[in-house]
């Protein structure tokens, strides 16, 4: 016992020298990604699989020669969904040369905010944090790259109004949602399109953590809705699916916010998720170039950053959608401004992205000074059973409306 | 001969009351304050902002409910929802462009308003039953806060604060925002040390040891709860509203949710319940810690070339942290603060009681 005792005292001795000895000057200054995330509380449901994709990726770039003959490093930190923790992350790998911050989760990277439009330093914020982000002009220097949950629901009105022949009159649609800012956000944009498309909109909050869904159900299935757009999460699918059996209520008028993968396809029943809908802004599957070349460069030489059954996982695909925009930022700002790459040049680098959709992963993003959001195109899967079939193409439908949601709110922020 | 105890002779109530009967202790805490003073000229800026000054909000905002449940023995889970009143309260009332100053105190008033009125409710049941009426406080809160924009503040609810600033000094230097935190946790440690020797402070025990027994000798229980009460919300406003203005500079309802009540909570009980010192290393130990062992085994598996996942490697320290938890409270289960405790009362006689031995 007590040579244990001074082994693991020696070892944590050894691992503070370690932590003080610095790595020996390379030729070239890495880039490096401070991925701060909740690795162990809230958000386990989708942080492994894209700090993994980040990780793959960059790996991928790194043996192709990095960018602008730079290396590209990822440093991965857990924050258990704590704005306290969150923050600490933040502030330490910003004085280790950390200019692009990604955390992953919507209460930490609100905490990360004003810090980061202090510094001037970037954060990514791809499906999470405040909506109102999109507007580069106010905040210059956060990322979102990726459809609002606004821009996504009116998308997913688009695609009914498509259903219905283009006319949504009389139509009446059911909106599930976790009673909590992720859930209402898209409301008020339902709100608006009801007018606007004269469709009949009906709220059904689901109390947290959405485990119990009864009352929710029956009342749906009093009201009878012709579609149920429902903005939950992970484990609030399966439950919706058991109630939705229950109250007979068939799968395909069901449409999911993109938070919705094969796990909780497995939980709900391959078969018994047949018509089952999502809103997507990335390709599902592993028939997409860069999935293959990761598994044929790293997987099938053993040098991949985690277990493989995780590029199963739609959220894996997201993580690198969300990583090969970073890159493709950092390409840009390479070309513009060449190496080291700096915040602003790395700002400047992101906000040139253009028509930019990684090899057929996700829907054609372009990036300007005014819209970090990258045009927010999403488009309608349905699963088959078997596999995710395209409903619809890429489409942004109502972006003046949503663009006018965004300016109000933003204009509410002063730095 | 760590404590010198010659001569120290009192000869009348007001002396043996004294803040300090032992001189050493006196002399430590000096050494403590100028340690505490200097702080900001030995640490780097990522300690003293990311690590002692949060942890020294935390510390005032821990005493504040050790109040309510170490010295008057009234169990609350809702102590983020009065955090809460009181951050947002200053938060608006700042912007509306009252000083920081009078913000502060309305943020605290407003908060101890509410916490007493919840307390009116609450005071009617003991126990575990008051404990999960505080819980409901905890409940209502995070409700009013996630559906009412006008309070929490526009897009995904977060309300940002203006610059701080006391007596028209804007404060926005990371040693500025450390001395403002710091002076706000030595105020609120030197109420708590002194509550302690008050006729309040005893009749607060009073009530903790036994509320019926404490109203045979006169002490209106019902009374002294809701003072607790109230003074318990008062701290955290305060504390809830410097959190906000001194650290997150923003308000949003996470930073208030019930996971926060139930983690002060657990700052007090790991460090010791009604034990001041013992409330500094609780909150170290529950707030620090994740962070730091986060890092201890984060540079140890890449010293020892260990190939683990992303996952795993945000689950050990977890453990760790956990464990720790566990082995601090089953060592001694009246706390960290017990534990100091201990080991002052070693060297209180140290080395003479070799002697009896």
């Amino acid at each position: 016992m007590m040579g244990f005792f001074k082994y693991s005292v020696a070892a944590a001795i050894a691992g503070i020298v370690a932590l003080s000895v610095a790595p020996p000057a390379g030729a070239a200054q890495p880039l490096k990604l401070g991925v701060c995330y909740d690795l162990s509380k809230a958000y386990t449901f989708a942080t492994p699989q894209v700090s993994q994709a980040a990780q793959d990726l960059v790996a991928l770039t790194n043996l192709k020669g990095g960018i602008g003959g730079a290396p590209i490093e990822v440093i991965v930190q857990d924050h258990g969904n704590e704005p306290q923790r969150g923050i600490e992350c933040y502030e330490k790998l910003k004085r280790e040369g950390v200019f692009i911050f990604d955390t992953l989760s919507t209460p930490v990277s609100i905490a990360m905010l004003p810090r980061v439009m202090q510094d001037k330093n970037i954060l990514i914020q791809a499906l999470v944090g405040r909506g109102d982000a999109v507007d580069g002009g106010v905040f210059g220097w956060v990322f979102p790259l990726g459809p609002t949950y606004w821009g996504q629901v009116a998308n997913n009105v688009a695609y009914l109004k498509q259903v219905h022949a283009g006319n949504l009159r009389g139509v009446k649609i059911g909106f599930v949602y976790l009673d909590y800012p992720f859930g209402q956000e898209p409301i008020p944009i339902l709100q608006t399109l009801a007018k606007v498309e004269g469709f009949e909109l009906k709220l059904y909050p689901v109390p947290l953590p959405g485990k119990d869904q009864t009352s929710v159900w029956t009342q749906v299935r009093r009201d009878q809705p012709d579609h149920i757009i429902s903005w939950l999460l992970a484990g609030a699918h399966v439950v919706a699916s058991k109630e939705m059996k229950r109250n007979g209520i068939p799968m395909d008028k069901y449409i999911s916010v993109n938070w919705l993968n094969e796990v909780d396809i497995a939980n709900i029943g391959a078969e018994a998720a047949k018509g089952l809908k999502r809103g997507t802004n990335v390709a599902g599957g592993q028939d997409i170039p860069v999935i293959q070349e990761i598994i044929a460069e790293l997987y099938k030489k053993g040098k991949g950053s985690g277990p493989e059954k995780n590029l199963k996982d739609v959220y894996y695909n997201t993580g690198l959608a969300m990583y090969s925009m970073v890159l493709e930022g950092a390409r840009q700002a390479a070309k513009l401004h060449g190496t080291p790459i700096s915040s602003a040049t790395m700002r400047e680098g992101l906000q040139n992205i253009a028509s930019y959709d990684a090899g057929g992963l996700m829907a054609p993003v372009t990036v300007t000074s005014s819209d970090h959001g990258g045009g927010g195109k999403t488009r309608i899967e349905m699963w088959d059973g078997e596999k995710w079939i395209p409903q619809t193409e890429w489409i942004a439908a109502y972006t003046d409306i949503i663009w006018e949601v965004v300016r109000k709110s933003s204009s509410n922020y002063h730095n | 001969m760590f404590y010198p105890l010659a001569g120290v002779r009192h000869q009348s109530y007001v002396s043996d009351s004294k803040l300090f009967p032992v001189p050493t202790d006196r002399n430590l805490l000096i050494v403590l304050t100028v340690a505490a003073i200097a702080a900001p000229f030995l640490l780097s800026s990522l300690y003293l902002n990311s690590y002692v000054q949060p942890w020294l909000i935390w510390t005032a905002l821990a005493l504040g409910l050790n109040l309510a449940t170490g010295w008057a023995g009234q169990l609350h889970l809702g102590y983020a929802a009065t955090m809460a009143v009181g951050a947002y309260a200053a938060v608006h009332a700042a912007r509306f462009g009252i000083p920081w100053e009078f913000a502060l105190l309305i943020g605290g008033l407003a908060a101890s308003l509410i916490g007493s009125l919840f307390a009116f409710a609450a005071l009617r049941v003991k126990g575990l039953y008051l404990a999960i009426v505080t819980l409901a406080m905890q409940f209502v809160m995070d409700w009013v806060l996630n559906h009412s924009p006008a309070i929490s503040g526009g897009s995904h609810a977060s309300l940002q604060s203006p610059r701080f600033a006391l007596l028209g000094q804007e404060i926005a230097s990371g040693r500025g925002l450390y001395y403002v935190a710091l002076g706000w946790c030595a105020l609120v440690t030197v109420f708590m040390m002194n509550l302690q020797r008050t006729a309040l402070g005893r009749a607060l025990v009073a009530v903790r040891e036994k509320d019926y027994a404490a109203a045979i000798l006169g002490v209106n229980s019902f009374y002294y709860k809701l003072i607790a009460f109230s003074m318990c919300s008062f701290i955290g406003g305060i504390g809830g509203a410097l959190l906000v203005a001194t650290f997150f500079f923003l308000a949003a309802p996470e930073q208030f949710s019930v996971n926060v009540s139930i983690q002060v909570l657990a700052m007090i009980i790991v460090g010791g319940l009604g034990s001041i010192i013992g409330t500094y290393f609780g909150v170290a130990l529950i707030l620090l810690m994740p962070g730091i062992a986060n890092e201890i085994i984060a540079n140890l598996t890449s010293f020892l070339g260990l190939p683990l996942g992303n996952e795993t490697l945000a689950h050990i320290p977890t453990t760790v942290y956990g464990a720790l938890i566990i082995i601090f409270l089953l060592v001694e289960p009246l706390g960290l603060g017990k534990l100091y405790a201990n080991i002052r009362d070693y060297f209180l006689v140290w080395p003479f009681d070799q002697f009896k031995k």
